[in-house]
């Protein structure tokens, strides 16, 4: 019966594909616009390197030590700087090519060591992005801040200095400068070397060979999403126990057929199946799409059984409890959207207010999947998997009892009363 | 054996047996003597209406009886009580001897109920809805195909098959919504107001199949607001309004419930005229129904139509014309309820 029951709305679904698209398509949409909006342009999936450029107009020592430390070691991995004119800096920004345009101005180097003039650099941002320009413009604010310490502490060997870049000293005077500093950093290398006040980031054990190495930002985004459309889709299968009701295809039914736990359970593991496609689909095509690997497979559709099994229980008593359906459908759209944002499915839950990440978040079932599933996935990779699936196994086995008494409460009285 | 009439005006008839249609028949172990559902002073209330109030009729083997009353009037809530949709708050159902109670699962298999809305799944093709109501009914996989193929042609939904009935027309949509009930051949259909909202001609297939059912065996419970239809198809008929059965029997038997078996229409000015005061009148006549213009009558006891004529022509007003005609059921409703089944 429950075969038969299946069958029939599975083909019903087929043959009526556009609410099930809609939520499916949606989730990937959105994990792209964010994703690349959060820079995960490049192929990695991962923050890409800022790519900007450097207009020198001064043509000087300082333009052309940073010219040359810009593409060293670390920085390398984050920065991408590209020389060139003004006239061309421009153009490749209206192209959206580079985030920001960096202009050194002339007489920069001069004007900072003679302190004949306030100097400062000309940063133009990418209106079309938003982080990498953000990026820099941190970056900038930090060199502006170190050249104005530098200044202030370093000024009276300016002049020298001044005089050694225009070539008017012999190597004595150098000489002379360079001690002169090398004093005064040592002086003040005790508070500089070893800083007095550090911090410490302790890195995870890798426990599980094949935990993701680095983290994606598409599949971090994708997991919340599709945890969060699920609960929609969830919603979408198990008010066709509604339709069946308004289409008086249930009371046909109870014509026929004197117990209706079938039919009840019927709409249950159909709507378990259609989620599971679902899962398939979204996390599956999105990780084509995206290009992103899921090292850890067989706990990922353990936990996508069990989320699938909570929400279905979850929607079931939704549907016991409220029996009109317009009300049904405002009630589910709330019940839906409370579980993705407060279990952090939209948002990183470490972002959410204080009292709803600590006291709400961590309850709810939807926060357990995501997060698992992205600490399985994009994290250190040794997340209870097993521990979390049987916990929203039994929160699903939990409501599904719930449904069956207050369905049974309901028709025991008739579905036309 | 015709049955439908397809646009081309082919008739649809069976190569196994040209006299019955195997898809149709039933085999009831029932005699006409015995009812096949018999209802006891069923009862339902919705809060402070009551909607069924101690309703009484039975159903024997082969026959139609119809349910005939003014929307509102109970048979809905009559026919879901009978089925088990509803659950009564006094009153017995009983299905070829059995109480409902007793044993639903059995009584569910002797009968078909066909609701008044449609109850079809409107992606799915006119063959799946059947095989998938048929496979509902506890029929095999075998068995459902092969009595929904039976179905559609009997139901000249052949050519349709395998198209969704979303794209059918109302009546078209009508039939499938009978045929699902029909898989497990029940003895007894229930057929809740199946001709709402079609077009004549789709009326009139859906008319004629149901007279085909019962020539094949099949008990029907027929409820409707037709005339017309309760007149032509039912075997027996009850009256129901505000939920109690006014009055139920053949249809000449209901006729002659309206003293003899002709009406008086006299058409004149009747405004301000109380017959009731006019001598010796309301000994010989009882008005069934009185309007400015014109007066309905029946004679109080069987008598010369030509005597009584002689009698409403010397009535105190100036008659401007007297016709007879037999009673209809809509007369027999006037007389029982004094208003109109129309209205």
């Amino acid at each position: 019966m429950l075969r038969i029951l299946l069958a029939k709305d599975l083909r019903r679904a087929r043959r009526n594909p556009l609410p099930w698209l809609i939520n499916l398509i949606v989730p990937l949409v959105m994990t792209a616009l964010i994703g690349l909006v959060f820079g995960g342009g490049d192929k990695s999936g991962a923050l890409g390197r800022i790519r900007f450029a450097v207009v020198d107009e001064d043509r000087s020592v300082l333009s052309d030590m940073l010219e040359g430390a810009a593409g060293q070691r670390e920085s390398n991995q984050y920065l991408e700087p590209v020389f060139m004119d003004r006239a061309a800096a421009l153009r490749e920004i209206n192209a959206n090519k580079i985030s920001a345009v960096l202009i050194i101005r002339t007489n920069f180097l001069h004007d900072y060591l003679t302190a004949s003039a306030p100097v400062s650099m000309q940063l133009i941002k990418n209106p079309a992005e938003s982080i990498h320009p953000a990026v820099l413009e941190e970056l900038l604010g930090a060199l502006t801040t170190g050249l104005s310490e530098l200044s202030r502490n370093f000024n009276s060997a300016f002049p020298g200095w001044q005089s050694v870049i225009a070539g008017k000293s012999d190597y004595h005077q150098v000489a002379a400068l360079i001690e002169s500093a090398g004093d005064k950093l040592q002086s003040v290398k005790n508070f500089i070397n070893p800083p007095l006040v550090g911090y410490e980031k302790p890195e995870p054990e890798a426990s599980h060979p094949k935990a993701a190495t680095s983290t994606n930002i598409f599949a971090y985004l994708l997991i919340g999403l599709a945890a969060m459309f699920l609960l929609f889709l969830a919603n979408n299968a198990m008010t066709d126990l509604h339709r069946e009701i308004r289409l008086r295809t249930f009371e046909r039914y109870q014509t026929m057929r004197q117990t209706l736990w079938p039919f009840i359970f019927g709409k249950f593991i159909f709507t378990v199946v259609i989620l599971l496609i679902c899962s398939a689909i979204m996390l599956g095509g999105g990780g084509l799409i995206f290009r992103i690997q899921w090292p850890r497979l067989p706990e990922m559709l353990a936990l996508c059984f069990g989320y699938a099994c909570f929400v279905a229980a979850l929607f079931a008593s939704l549907v016991a409890v409220v029996p009109d359906e317009r009300r049904a459908g405002v009630l589910n759209t709330i019940v839906g959207m409370a579980f993705g944002l407060a279990g952090g499915c939209a948002f990183p839950p470490q972002q959410l207010p204080a009292f709803l990440r600590e006291h709400i978040s961590t309850q709810l079932p939807s926060y357990w999947f995501a997060e698992t599933l992205r600490n399985l996935e994009c994290g250190s990779g040794d997340a209870p998997w097993i521990f979390i699936t049987i916990k929203l196994v039994g929160a699903s086995l939990l409501f599904i009892g719930l449904a069956t008494v207050l369905l049974h409460r309901r028709l025991q009285t008739g579905t036309k009363a | 054996m015709e049955i439908f009439h397809r646009p081309d005006n082919h008739r649809l008839i069976c190569e196994h047996c040209p006299l019955i249609l195997p898809c149709l028949t039933v085999n009831p172990p029932y005699t006409r003597a015995m009812s096949l559902l018999k209802v006891d002073r069923l009862a339902k209330s919705f809060g402070a209406i009551r909607a069924v109030d101690g309703v009484s009729f039975e159903v024997r083997p082969g026959e139609i009886y119809g349910l005939l009353g003014p929307n509102g009037a109970g048979k809905t809530t009559t026919i879901s009580m009978v089925c088990g949709l509803l659950k009564s708050d006094a009153g017995e159902v009983m299905l070829a001897g059995i109480p409902f109670g007793s044993d639903p699962k059995k009584a569910k298999s002797i009968m078909g109920v066909v609701p008044q809305e449609l109850a079809v799944y409107e992606e799915l093709t006119a063959r799946e809805n059947l095989e998938f109501w048929g496979r509902i009914a506890g029929l095999n996989s075998a068995t459902a195909k092969s009595r929904a193929a039976d179905l559609l042609d009997a139901l000249s939904l052949a050519d349709r098959a395998n198209d969704a009935v979303k794209n059918f027309s109302g009546g078209m949509k009508r039939r499938i919504n009978l045929g699902c009930a029909l898989l497990h051949r029940p003895q007894l259909l229930l057929l809740d107001e199946p001709t709402v909202g079609i077009d004549p001609q789709a009326r009139m297939n859906i008319l004629e199949f149901i007279r085909q059912l019962q020539a094949n065996g099949t008990a029907v419970l027929y409820t409707t607001h037709y005339l017309e239809e309760a007149e032509s198809l039912c075997n027996r008929i009850g009256i129901i309004d505000h939920g109690r059965l006014l009055a139920e029997g053949k249809l000449n038997e209901l006729q002659e419930r309206i003293s003899g078996d002709r009406l008086f229409i006299l058409e004149a000015n009747f405004n301000g005229a109380s017959p009731d005061n006019w001598p010796d009148f309301k000994e010989h006549f009882k008005v069934i129904q009185k309007t400015e213009r014109q007066l309905i009558l029946a004679a109080t006891s069987p008598r010369d139509p030509s005597e009584c004529l002689k009698e409403l022509l010397n009535l105190p007003v100036q008659v401007e014309n007297v016709t007879l005609k037999r009673p209809s059921l809509n007369d027999v409703f006037l007389q029982l309820t004094g208003r109109d089944l129309r209205e």
